[in-house]
Protein backbone atom coordinates (compact mmCIF):
# COMPACT_ATOMS: atom_id res chain seq x y z
CA UNK A 1 0.00 0.00 0.00
CA UNK A 2 1.27 3.46 -0.85
CA UNK A 3 1.05 6.11 1.83
CA UNK A 4 1.73 9.76 1.40
CA UNK A 5 3.07 11.85 4.22
CA UNK A 6 4.16 15.45 3.99
CA UNK A 7 4.83 15.33 0.29
CA UNK A 8 6.74 12.06 0.38
CA UNK A 9 5.53 8.70 -0.72
CA UNK A 10 6.28 5.47 1.10
CA UNK A 11 5.55 1.88 0.39
CA UNK A 12 4.00 0.23 3.47
CA UNK A 13 3.69 -3.53 3.62
CA UNK A 14 0.22 -3.79 5.10
CA UNK A 15 0.28 -7.59 5.31
CA UNK A 16 3.20 -7.50 7.73
CA UNK A 17 1.64 -4.51 9.51
CA UNK A 18 -1.77 -6.11 9.96
CA UNK A 19 -0.53 -9.52 11.07
CA UNK A 20 1.98 -7.96 13.45
CA UNK A 21 -0.58 -5.44 14.70
CA UNK A 22 -3.13 -8.20 15.26
CA UNK A 23 -0.72 -10.32 17.32
CA UNK A 24 0.44 -7.34 19.34
CA UNK A 25 -3.19 -6.37 19.95
CA UNK A 26 -4.15 -9.84 21.21
CA UNK A 27 -1.17 -9.89 23.54
CA UNK A 28 -1.51 -6.35 24.83
CA UNK A 29 -5.26 -6.49 25.42
CA UNK A 30 -4.88 -9.88 27.07
CA UNK A 31 -2.32 -8.52 29.52
CA UNK A 32 -3.74 -5.02 29.76
CA UNK A 33 -1.01 -2.73 28.48
CA UNK A 34 -0.86 -0.28 25.59
CA UNK A 35 1.46 -1.96 23.14
CA UNK A 36 3.38 1.13 22.01
CA UNK A 37 6.84 -0.27 22.77
CA UNK A 38 6.10 -3.17 20.41
CA UNK A 39 4.26 -1.23 17.70
CA UNK A 40 7.03 1.29 17.07
CA UNK A 41 9.71 -1.36 16.36
CA UNK A 42 7.19 -3.25 14.21
CA UNK A 43 6.51 -0.22 12.04
CA UNK A 44 10.07 1.09 11.87
CA UNK A 45 11.97 -2.18 11.53
CA UNK A 46 9.58 -4.69 9.97
CA UNK A 47 7.69 -2.19 7.77
CA UNK A 48 10.74 0.05 7.18
CA UNK A 49 8.88 3.26 7.76
CA UNK A 50 10.70 6.37 9.00
CA UNK A 51 10.23 7.43 12.59
CA UNK A 52 8.37 10.64 11.87
CA UNK A 53 5.47 8.91 10.17
CA UNK A 54 5.37 6.19 12.82
CA UNK A 55 4.99 8.27 16.01
CA UNK A 56 1.51 9.60 15.32
CA UNK A 57 0.14 6.76 13.24
CA UNK A 58 1.15 4.01 15.65
CA UNK A 59 -0.62 5.88 18.43
CA UNK A 60 -3.77 5.95 16.35
CA UNK A 61 -3.55 2.21 15.63
CA UNK A 62 -3.01 1.42 19.31
CA UNK A 63 -5.96 3.56 20.30
CA UNK A 64 -8.26 1.22 18.36
CA UNK A 65 -6.90 -1.71 20.35
CA UNK A 66 -7.13 0.03 23.72
CA UNK A 67 -10.68 1.20 23.09
CA UNK A 68 -11.85 -2.25 22.00
CA UNK A 69 -9.93 -3.99 24.78
CA UNK A 70 -11.45 -1.67 27.37
CA UNK A 71 -14.94 -2.36 26.08
CA UNK A 72 -14.44 -6.11 26.15
CA UNK A 73 -12.86 -6.12 29.59
CA UNK A 74 -15.82 -4.11 30.81
CA UNK A 75 -18.19 -6.61 29.22
CA UNK A 76 -16.48 -9.53 30.97
CA UNK A 77 -16.70 -7.71 34.32
CA UNK A 78 -12.96 -7.14 34.64
CA UNK A 79 -13.28 -3.40 35.16
CA UNK A 80 -13.38 -2.15 38.75
CA UNK A 81 -14.54 1.45 38.98
CA UNK A 82 -13.02 2.34 42.37
CA UNK A 83 -9.70 0.81 41.45
CA UNK A 84 -9.79 2.78 38.20
CA UNK A 85 -10.57 6.02 40.05
CA UNK A 86 -7.52 5.44 42.27
CA UNK A 87 -5.20 4.99 39.31
CA UNK A 88 -6.60 7.32 36.67
CA UNK A 89 -5.74 10.68 38.36
CA UNK A 90 -2.26 9.33 39.11
CA UNK A 91 -1.79 8.46 35.44
CA UNK A 92 -2.86 11.98 34.42
CA UNK A 93 -0.63 13.59 37.03
CA UNK A 94 2.28 11.41 35.92
CA UNK A 95 1.71 12.43 32.32
CA UNK A 96 1.94 16.05 33.44
CA UNK A 97 5.02 15.73 35.69
CA UNK A 98 6.90 13.32 33.42
CA UNK A 99 7.72 15.67 30.52
CA UNK A 100 9.10 18.25 32.95
CA UNK A 101 11.57 15.77 34.40
CA UNK A 102 12.31 14.36 30.95
CA UNK A 103 14.18 17.52 29.93
CA UNK A 104 16.72 16.96 32.69
CA UNK A 105 17.56 13.29 32.33
CA UNK A 106 19.31 11.43 29.56
CA UNK A 107 16.97 9.02 27.74
CA UNK A 108 19.79 6.51 27.36
CA UNK A 109 20.30 6.29 31.11
CA UNK A 110 16.54 5.93 31.63
CA UNK A 111 16.36 3.15 29.05
CA UNK A 112 19.28 1.27 30.61
CA UNK A 113 17.68 1.54 34.06
CA UNK A 114 14.39 0.36 32.56
CA UNK A 115 16.19 -2.51 30.91
CA UNK A 116 17.60 -3.75 34.22
CA UNK A 117 14.25 -3.19 35.94
CA UNK A 118 12.38 -5.12 33.25
CA UNK A 119 14.76 -8.07 33.45
CA UNK A 120 14.41 -8.20 37.24
CA UNK A 121 10.62 -7.94 37.06
CA UNK A 122 10.47 -10.51 34.27
CA UNK A 123 12.60 -13.02 36.19
CA UNK A 124 10.47 -12.45 39.27
CA UNK A 125 7.31 -13.25 37.31
CA UNK A 126 8.95 -16.37 35.95
CA UNK A 127 9.57 -17.36 39.56
CA UNK A 128 13.33 -17.56 39.20
CA UNK A 129 13.99 -15.79 42.49
CA UNK B 1 -67.62 -36.52 53.45
CA UNK B 2 -67.07 -32.89 54.30
CA UNK B 3 -66.36 -33.82 57.92
CA UNK B 4 -63.79 -36.33 56.83
CA UNK B 5 -62.04 -33.75 54.72
CA UNK B 6 -61.95 -31.34 57.64
CA UNK B 7 -60.46 -34.00 59.89
CA UNK B 8 -57.82 -34.83 57.32
CA UNK B 9 -56.96 -31.15 57.08
CA UNK B 10 -56.58 -30.90 60.85
CA UNK B 11 -54.33 -33.91 61.04
CA UNK B 12 -52.25 -32.38 58.31
CA UNK B 13 -51.91 -29.06 60.12
CA UNK B 14 -50.93 -30.73 63.39
CA UNK B 15 -48.35 -32.83 61.60
CA UNK B 16 -46.96 -29.78 59.86
CA UNK B 17 -46.62 -28.04 63.22
CA UNK B 18 -44.90 -31.02 64.79
CA UNK B 19 -42.40 -31.59 62.03
CA UNK B 20 -40.12 -28.60 62.59
CA UNK B 21 -40.30 -29.11 66.34
CA UNK B 22 -39.13 -32.67 66.05
CA UNK B 23 -36.44 -31.61 63.59
CA UNK B 24 -35.23 -28.96 66.02
CA UNK B 25 -35.28 -31.52 68.79
CA UNK B 26 -33.16 -33.90 66.76
CA UNK B 27 -30.68 -31.13 66.05
CA UNK B 28 -30.40 -30.22 69.71
CA UNK B 29 -29.19 -33.66 70.53
CA UNK B 30 -25.47 -33.36 69.98
CA UNK B 31 -25.53 -30.26 67.84
CA UNK B 32 -22.57 -28.09 68.77
CA UNK B 33 -23.01 -24.66 70.28
CA UNK B 34 -20.73 -21.70 69.81
CA UNK B 35 -20.10 -18.17 71.08
CA UNK B 36 -17.83 -15.43 69.82
CA UNK B 37 -16.20 -12.74 71.96
CA UNK B 38 -16.79 -9.80 69.65
CA UNK B 39 -19.18 -8.94 66.86
CA UNK B 40 -17.28 -6.19 65.14
CA UNK B 41 -13.89 -6.02 63.46
CA UNK B 42 -12.03 -3.10 61.92
CA UNK B 43 -10.40 -4.34 58.72
CA UNK B 44 -9.67 -7.74 60.18
CA UNK B 45 -8.60 -8.90 63.61
CA UNK B 46 -8.77 -11.88 65.92
CA UNK B 47 -12.03 -13.40 67.11
CA UNK B 48 -12.14 -15.90 69.95
CA UNK B 49 -14.61 -18.69 69.32
CA UNK B 50 -15.64 -21.02 72.12
CA UNK B 51 -18.25 -23.73 72.27
CA UNK B 52 -19.21 -27.26 73.06
CA UNK B 53 -19.59 -30.28 70.84
CA UNK B 54 -20.15 -33.97 71.51
CA UNK B 55 -16.99 -35.34 73.11
CA UNK B 56 -14.43 -37.20 71.08
CA UNK B 57 -15.35 -35.67 67.73
CA UNK B 58 -13.35 -33.31 65.55
CA UNK B 59 -14.83 -29.82 65.33
CA UNK B 60 -14.68 -27.73 62.18
CA UNK B 61 -15.53 -24.06 61.91
CA UNK B 62 -16.94 -22.83 58.64
CA UNK B 63 -16.54 -19.06 58.20
CA UNK B 64 -17.92 -17.13 55.26
CA UNK B 65 -18.83 -13.63 54.11
CA UNK B 66 -22.57 -13.19 53.81
CA UNK B 67 -23.02 -9.82 52.10
CA UNK B 68 -20.35 -9.78 49.45
CA UNK B 69 -19.90 -12.22 46.64
CA UNK B 70 -17.34 -12.27 43.87
CA UNK B 71 -16.83 -13.83 40.51
CA UNK B 72 -14.68 -16.90 40.11
CA UNK B 73 -13.91 -18.73 36.91
CA UNK B 74 -11.89 -21.67 35.79
CA UNK B 75 -11.09 -23.16 32.41
CA UNK B 76 -10.95 -26.93 32.35
CA UNK B 77 -8.52 -27.97 29.62
CA UNK B 78 -6.98 -30.95 31.40
CA UNK B 79 -7.09 -34.20 29.49
CA UNK B 80 -9.60 -36.65 30.95
CA UNK B 81 -7.60 -39.73 31.99
CA UNK B 82 -10.38 -42.18 31.20
CA UNK B 83 -11.57 -40.96 27.82
CA UNK B 84 -8.41 -39.18 26.71
CA UNK B 85 -10.44 -36.18 25.61
CA UNK B 86 -9.81 -32.58 26.56
CA UNK B 87 -13.11 -31.11 27.82
CA UNK B 88 -12.50 -27.38 27.13
CA UNK B 89 -15.24 -26.31 29.52
CA UNK B 90 -15.36 -22.88 31.09
CA UNK B 91 -16.83 -22.70 34.61
CA UNK B 92 -17.96 -19.41 36.11
CA UNK B 93 -19.90 -18.24 39.16
CA UNK B 94 -20.85 -14.82 40.42
CA UNK B 95 -21.92 -16.01 43.86
CA UNK B 96 -18.62 -17.04 45.46
CA UNK B 97 -18.47 -15.67 49.03
CA UNK B 98 -15.83 -12.92 49.17
CA UNK B 99 -14.36 -14.77 52.15
CA UNK B 100 -14.43 -18.46 52.88
CA UNK B 101 -12.36 -20.55 55.24
CA UNK B 102 -12.65 -23.80 57.15
CA UNK B 103 -10.81 -24.05 60.46
CA UNK B 104 -10.01 -27.55 61.63
CA UNK B 105 -8.62 -29.13 64.81
CA UNK B 106 -4.98 -28.19 65.41
CA UNK B 107 -3.95 -31.88 65.36
CA UNK B 108 -4.51 -31.79 61.60
CA UNK B 109 -1.67 -29.31 61.06
CA UNK B 110 0.67 -32.04 59.63
CA UNK B 111 -1.91 -32.69 56.91
CA UNK B 112 -1.93 -29.00 56.00
CA UNK B 113 1.87 -29.07 55.90
CA UNK B 114 1.64 -31.94 53.42
CA UNK B 115 -0.68 -29.81 51.25
CA UNK B 116 1.78 -26.95 51.49
CA UNK B 117 4.49 -29.26 50.16
CA UNK B 118 2.41 -29.83 47.02
CA UNK B 119 2.91 -26.17 46.08
CA UNK B 120 0.68 -24.71 43.37
CA UNK B 121 -0.71 -28.12 42.37
CA UNK B 122 -2.74 -28.66 45.55
CA UNK B 123 -6.38 -29.67 45.22
CA UNK B 124 -9.07 -28.28 47.48
CA UNK B 125 -11.38 -31.28 47.20
CA UNK B 126 -8.54 -33.67 47.99
CA UNK B 127 -7.52 -31.52 50.97
CA UNK B 128 -11.09 -31.56 52.30
CA UNK B 129 -11.31 -35.31 51.97
CA UNK B 130 -7.96 -36.02 53.62
CA UNK B 131 -8.60 -33.77 56.60
CA UNK B 132 -12.23 -34.81 56.96
CA UNK B 133 -13.23 -31.19 56.57
CA UNK B 134 -15.56 -32.11 53.70
CA UNK B 135 -18.36 -32.49 56.28
CA UNK B 136 -18.07 -28.75 56.95
CA UNK B 137 -18.07 -27.74 53.30
CA UNK B 138 -21.56 -26.41 52.94
CA UNK B 139 -22.07 -22.78 51.93
CA UNK B 140 -20.26 -22.63 48.58
CA UNK B 141 -21.56 -26.06 47.54
CA UNK B 142 -24.87 -24.51 46.59
CA UNK B 143 -23.65 -21.50 44.62
CA UNK B 144 -24.81 -21.30 41.06
CA UNK B 145 -22.06 -22.48 38.72
CA UNK B 146 -22.56 -21.88 35.00
CA UNK B 147 -20.53 -23.80 32.50
CA UNK B 148 -19.86 -23.20 28.86
CA UNK B 149 -18.59 -25.50 26.16
CA UNK B 150 -15.72 -23.48 24.71
CA UNK B 151 -14.57 -24.15 21.17
CA UNK B 152 -11.65 -22.80 19.24
CA UNK B 153 -14.06 -21.03 16.88
CA UNK B 154 -15.98 -19.46 19.76
CA UNK B 155 -12.74 -18.27 21.34
CA UNK B 156 -11.62 -16.75 18.05
CA UNK B 157 -14.76 -14.67 17.83
CA UNK B 158 -14.33 -13.85 21.51
CA UNK B 159 -17.30 -15.74 22.90
CA UNK B 160 -17.44 -17.94 25.99
CA UNK B 161 -19.12 -20.67 23.97
CA UNK B 162 -22.52 -22.27 24.43
CA UNK B 163 -24.10 -22.30 27.88
CA UNK B 164 -24.63 -25.90 28.96
CA UNK B 165 -27.60 -27.11 31.02
CA UNK B 166 -27.34 -26.56 34.80
CA UNK B 167 -25.09 -28.89 36.77
CA UNK B 168 -26.59 -31.42 39.18
CA UNK B 169 -25.96 -30.89 42.91
CA UNK B 170 -22.96 -33.22 43.20
CA UNK B 171 -21.23 -31.88 40.13
CA UNK B 172 -22.00 -28.34 41.21
CA UNK B 173 -20.34 -29.03 44.55
CA UNK B 174 -17.29 -30.55 42.92
CA UNK B 175 -16.86 -27.62 40.53
CA UNK B 176 -17.44 -25.09 43.31
CA UNK B 177 -14.41 -26.58 45.07
CA UNK B 178 -12.26 -25.99 41.98
CA UNK B 179 -13.59 -22.46 41.75
CA UNK B 180 -12.62 -21.92 45.40
CA UNK B 181 -9.07 -22.79 44.50
CA UNK B 182 -9.04 -20.59 41.42
CA UNK B 183 -10.44 -17.71 43.46
CA UNK B 184 -8.44 -17.98 46.70
CA UNK B 185 -5.39 -19.69 45.15
CA UNK B 186 -3.34 -20.71 48.16
CA UNK B 187 -4.44 -23.37 50.64
CA UNK B 188 -3.81 -21.23 53.73
CA UNK B 189 -6.43 -18.72 52.57
CA UNK B 190 -9.19 -21.33 52.86
CA UNK B 191 -7.88 -23.87 55.36
CA UNK B 192 -6.48 -23.39 58.84
CA UNK B 193 -5.78 -25.64 61.84
CA UNK B 194 -6.59 -23.42 64.81
CA UNK B 195 -9.32 -25.22 66.73
CA UNK B 196 -8.33 -26.70 70.10
CA UNK B 197 -10.74 -29.44 71.11
CA UNK B 198 -10.70 -30.75 74.71
CA UNK B 199 -11.57 -34.40 75.45
CA UNK B 200 -14.93 -33.32 76.95
CA UNK B 201 -15.97 -31.69 73.70
CA UNK B 202 -15.42 -28.05 74.59
CA UNK B 203 -13.44 -26.24 71.96
CA UNK B 204 -11.85 -22.85 71.48
CA UNK B 205 -10.15 -21.13 68.57
CA UNK B 206 -8.50 -17.78 67.93
CA UNK B 207 -9.65 -17.02 64.44
CA UNK B 208 -7.54 -14.52 62.59
CA UNK B 209 -9.55 -12.58 60.02
CA UNK B 210 -6.87 -11.00 57.82
CA UNK B 211 -6.93 -7.39 56.70
CA UNK B 212 -7.96 -6.43 53.18
CA UNK B 213 -11.16 -8.46 53.17
CA UNK B 214 -14.65 -7.55 52.12
CA UNK B 215 -16.65 -5.44 54.58
CA UNK B 216 -20.04 -6.57 55.82
CA UNK B 217 -21.50 -9.47 57.72
CA UNK B 218 -19.69 -12.75 58.27
CA UNK B 219 -20.96 -15.96 59.80
CA UNK B 220 -19.30 -18.75 61.73
CA UNK B 221 -20.80 -22.18 62.20
CA UNK B 222 -19.34 -25.12 64.12
CA UNK B 223 -19.68 -28.44 62.33
CA UNK B 224 -19.16 -31.93 63.68
CA UNK B 225 -20.92 -33.99 61.09
CA UNK B 226 -22.80 -33.35 57.89
CA UNK B 227 -26.05 -33.03 59.85
CA UNK B 228 -24.65 -31.68 63.08
CA UNK B 229 -24.19 -27.96 62.68
CA UNK B 230 -24.47 -25.18 65.23
CA UNK B 231 -26.55 -22.09 64.68
CA UNK B 232 -24.24 -19.60 62.98
CA UNK B 233 -22.83 -16.67 64.96
CA UNK B 234 -22.55 -13.39 63.13
CA UNK B 235 -19.97 -10.61 63.17
CA UNK B 236 -19.30 -7.59 61.02
CA UNK B 237 -16.09 -6.43 59.37
CA UNK B 238 -15.83 -2.66 58.99
CA UNK B 239 -13.43 -0.68 56.84
CA UNK B 240 -12.92 3.05 56.47
CA UNK B 241 -11.42 5.40 53.89
CA UNK B 242 -8.86 5.32 52.27
CA UNK B 243 -9.33 1.59 52.49
CA UNK B 244 -12.24 0.73 50.26
CA UNK B 245 -13.88 -2.38 48.94
CA UNK B 246 -13.22 -3.16 45.29
CA UNK B 247 -16.37 -4.84 44.16
CA UNK B 248 -15.08 -6.71 41.14
CA UNK B 249 -11.79 -7.64 42.73
CA UNK B 250 -13.59 -8.87 45.88
CA UNK B 251 -11.03 -7.40 48.22
CA UNK B 252 -10.59 -4.16 50.10
CA UNK B 253 -7.50 -2.15 49.74
CA UNK B 254 -5.89 1.11 50.79
CA UNK B 255 -6.38 3.09 47.58
CA UNK B 256 -3.37 5.29 48.32
CA UNK B 257 -0.99 2.50 47.25
CA UNK B 258 -2.24 2.01 43.70
CA UNK B 259 -2.38 5.81 43.36
CA UNK B 260 1.28 6.26 44.33
CA UNK B 261 2.41 3.25 42.33
CA UNK B 262 0.62 4.50 39.21
CA UNK B 263 2.10 7.96 39.65
CA UNK B 264 5.67 6.67 39.82
CA UNK B 265 5.17 4.25 36.94
CA UNK B 266 3.44 6.89 34.78
CA UNK B 267 6.33 9.34 35.25
CA UNK B 268 8.85 6.64 34.49
CA UNK B 269 6.79 5.64 31.45
CA UNK B 270 6.99 9.15 30.04
CA UNK B 271 10.77 9.21 30.55
CA UNK B 272 11.10 5.89 28.77
CA UNK B 273 8.90 7.01 25.93
CA UNK B 274 6.43 4.19 26.43
CA UNK B 275 3.22 3.75 28.34
CA UNK B 276 3.54 2.38 31.84
CA UNK B 277 0.95 -0.41 31.53
CA UNK B 278 3.45 -3.17 31.01
CA UNK B 279 5.24 -2.24 34.26
CA UNK B 280 2.15 -1.41 36.28
CA UNK B 281 0.38 -4.71 35.59
CA UNK B 282 3.10 -7.10 36.76
CA UNK B 283 3.84 -4.87 39.75
CA UNK B 284 0.20 -4.88 40.81
CA UNK B 285 -0.20 -8.65 40.55
CA UNK B 286 3.08 -9.19 42.42
CA UNK B 287 2.49 -6.68 45.21
CA UNK B 288 -1.24 -7.30 45.75
CA UNK B 289 -1.70 -11.04 45.33
CA UNK B 290 -5.39 -10.85 46.20
CA UNK B 291 -6.19 -8.78 43.10
CA UNK B 292 -7.32 -11.11 40.30
CA UNK B 293 -5.18 -10.68 37.19
CA UNK B 294 -8.32 -10.23 35.09
CA UNK B 295 -9.33 -7.16 37.10
CA UNK B 296 -5.79 -5.76 36.99
CA UNK B 297 -5.59 -6.11 33.21
CA UNK B 298 -9.13 -4.83 32.69
CA UNK B 299 -8.70 -1.78 34.87
CA UNK B 300 -5.18 -0.68 33.91
CA UNK B 301 -6.05 -0.68 30.22
CA UNK B 302 -8.63 2.13 30.33
CA UNK B 303 -6.26 4.41 32.29
CA UNK B 304 -4.10 4.91 29.19
CA UNK B 305 -7.10 5.58 26.97
CA UNK B 306 -7.20 9.26 27.85
CA UNK B 307 -3.49 9.96 27.37
CA UNK B 308 -3.61 8.17 24.03
CA UNK B 309 -6.64 10.20 22.99
CA UNK B 310 -5.01 13.50 23.88
CA UNK B 311 -1.82 12.40 22.09
CA UNK B 312 -3.77 11.66 18.93
CA UNK B 313 -5.54 15.02 19.19
CA UNK B 314 -2.23 16.88 19.51
CA UNK B 315 -0.69 15.06 16.58
CA UNK B 316 -3.78 15.51 14.43
CA UNK B 317 -3.75 19.25 15.07
CA UNK B 318 -0.42 19.51 13.28
CA UNK B 319 -1.48 16.87 10.73
CA UNK B 320 1.14 14.45 11.95
CA UNK B 321 -0.95 11.33 11.58
CA UNK B 322 -1.31 9.27 8.46
CA UNK B 323 -4.92 8.20 8.80
CA UNK B 324 -4.75 5.59 6.09
CA UNK B 325 -1.85 3.81 7.77
CA UNK B 326 -3.17 4.23 11.31
CA UNK B 327 -6.69 3.05 10.56
CA UNK B 328 -5.44 0.21 8.35
CA UNK B 329 -3.36 -1.32 11.09
CA UNK B 330 -5.93 -0.15 13.64
CA UNK B 331 -8.55 -2.45 12.09
CA UNK B 332 -6.30 -5.46 12.60
CA UNK B 333 -5.69 -4.33 16.16
CA UNK B 334 -9.41 -3.86 16.73
CA UNK B 335 -9.83 -7.55 16.00
CA UNK B 336 -6.97 -8.46 18.34
CA UNK B 337 -8.41 -6.28 21.09
CA UNK B 338 -11.69 -8.15 20.72
CA UNK B 339 -10.10 -11.52 21.35
CA UNK B 340 -7.46 -10.72 23.95
CA UNK B 341 -9.69 -9.99 26.98
CA UNK B 342 -11.47 -13.32 26.43
CA UNK B 343 -8.16 -15.11 26.76
CA UNK B 344 -7.33 -13.29 30.01
CA UNK B 345 -10.05 -15.12 31.91
CA UNK B 346 -9.13 -18.49 30.43
CA UNK B 347 -5.63 -18.51 31.87
CA UNK B 348 -4.57 -18.95 35.48
CA UNK B 349 -2.47 -16.46 37.40
CA UNK B 350 0.56 -18.74 37.04
CA UNK B 351 0.19 -18.75 33.24
CA UNK B 352 -0.38 -15.00 33.27
CA UNK B 353 2.85 -14.48 35.18
CA UNK B 354 4.80 -16.89 33.00
CA UNK B 355 3.75 -15.24 29.74
CA UNK B 356 4.18 -11.75 31.12
CA UNK B 357 7.65 -12.66 32.38
CA UNK B 358 8.73 -13.52 28.85
CA UNK B 359 7.08 -10.41 27.41
CA UNK B 360 9.09 -8.29 29.83
CA UNK B 361 12.34 -10.03 28.91
CA UNK B 362 11.65 -9.39 25.20
CA UNK B 363 10.85 -5.79 26.06
CA UNK B 364 14.10 -5.50 28.02
CA UNK B 365 15.88 -6.72 24.89
CA UNK B 366 14.12 -4.06 22.80
CA UNK B 367 15.06 -1.39 25.33
CA UNK B 368 18.69 -2.51 25.33
CA UNK B 369 18.77 -2.49 21.54
CA UNK B 370 17.58 1.11 21.65
CA UNK B 371 20.67 2.08 23.66
CA UNK B 372 23.23 0.40 21.38
CA UNK B 373 25.56 2.61 19.36
CA UNK B 374 24.22 1.52 15.97
CA UNK B 375 20.64 2.30 16.90
CA UNK B 376 21.56 5.61 18.49
CA UNK B 377 23.40 6.82 15.39
CA UNK B 378 20.45 5.91 13.19
CA UNK B 379 18.01 7.30 15.70
CA UNK B 380 19.86 10.62 15.85
CA UNK B 381 19.30 11.11 12.15
CA UNK B 382 15.69 10.02 12.42
CA UNK B 383 15.04 12.29 15.36
CA UNK B 384 16.56 15.22 13.46
CA UNK B 385 14.25 14.56 10.52
CA UNK B 386 11.34 14.08 12.93
CA UNK B 387 12.04 17.45 14.54
CA UNK B 388 12.39 19.15 11.19
CA UNK B 389 9.09 17.74 9.95
CA UNK B 390 7.35 18.54 13.19
CA UNK B 391 8.55 22.14 12.99
CA UNK B 392 7.27 22.45 9.48
CA UNK B 393 3.97 20.89 10.49
CA UNK B 394 3.56 23.21 13.45
CA UNK B 395 4.34 26.23 11.31
CA UNK B 396 1.86 25.09 8.69
CA UNK B 397 -0.80 24.69 11.36
CA UNK B 398 -0.06 28.16 12.71
CA UNK B 399 -0.07 29.75 9.24
CA UNK B 400 -3.54 28.38 8.68
CA UNK B 401 -4.81 30.25 11.68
Amino acid sequence: MKVEFWGQEFHANMIVGCIGGFLIAVMSSMFGFGGGPFMVPLMTVAMRLPMYIVVGSSLLAIFFNTAMGTLRHYQFGNFDLLFFLAMFPAALLGGYIGPQIAKRVSPIVVKRVACVGLILLGLKLLGLY
Amino acid sequence: MKEKLKLLKMVFVVLACLLPVSAAFAQDQGAPTLQIDRTELKNGGVIKVTGKAPPGQPVFLEVWAVDKTVRANQFDNKRDEETGKIPYIFYITHDMPAYYKIFMPSELQPKLDAIKAEGGKWSFSKALKETGADVAYNVPAGIKVDHYQATLMASVIGSRGTLLPALDADENKKRSMQLIKSRFRSYDKVLGADVNVAPDGTFSADINIRSGLAPGKYRIAAVVDRNLRSQPAEFENKISFPTMYLKNAGTSMNLLWPFLLTLVVAIFGVLMGAGGGFILNPLLVSIFPMLPHTVVAGTVMPTVLFSQGSGIYNYSKIKFINWKLGIGIGCAMLLGGFIGPKLTEMITLAQFKFAFGWILLVLAGLMFWQTTAGYLAKNKKEQAILKEFKKRAEEAAKAKK
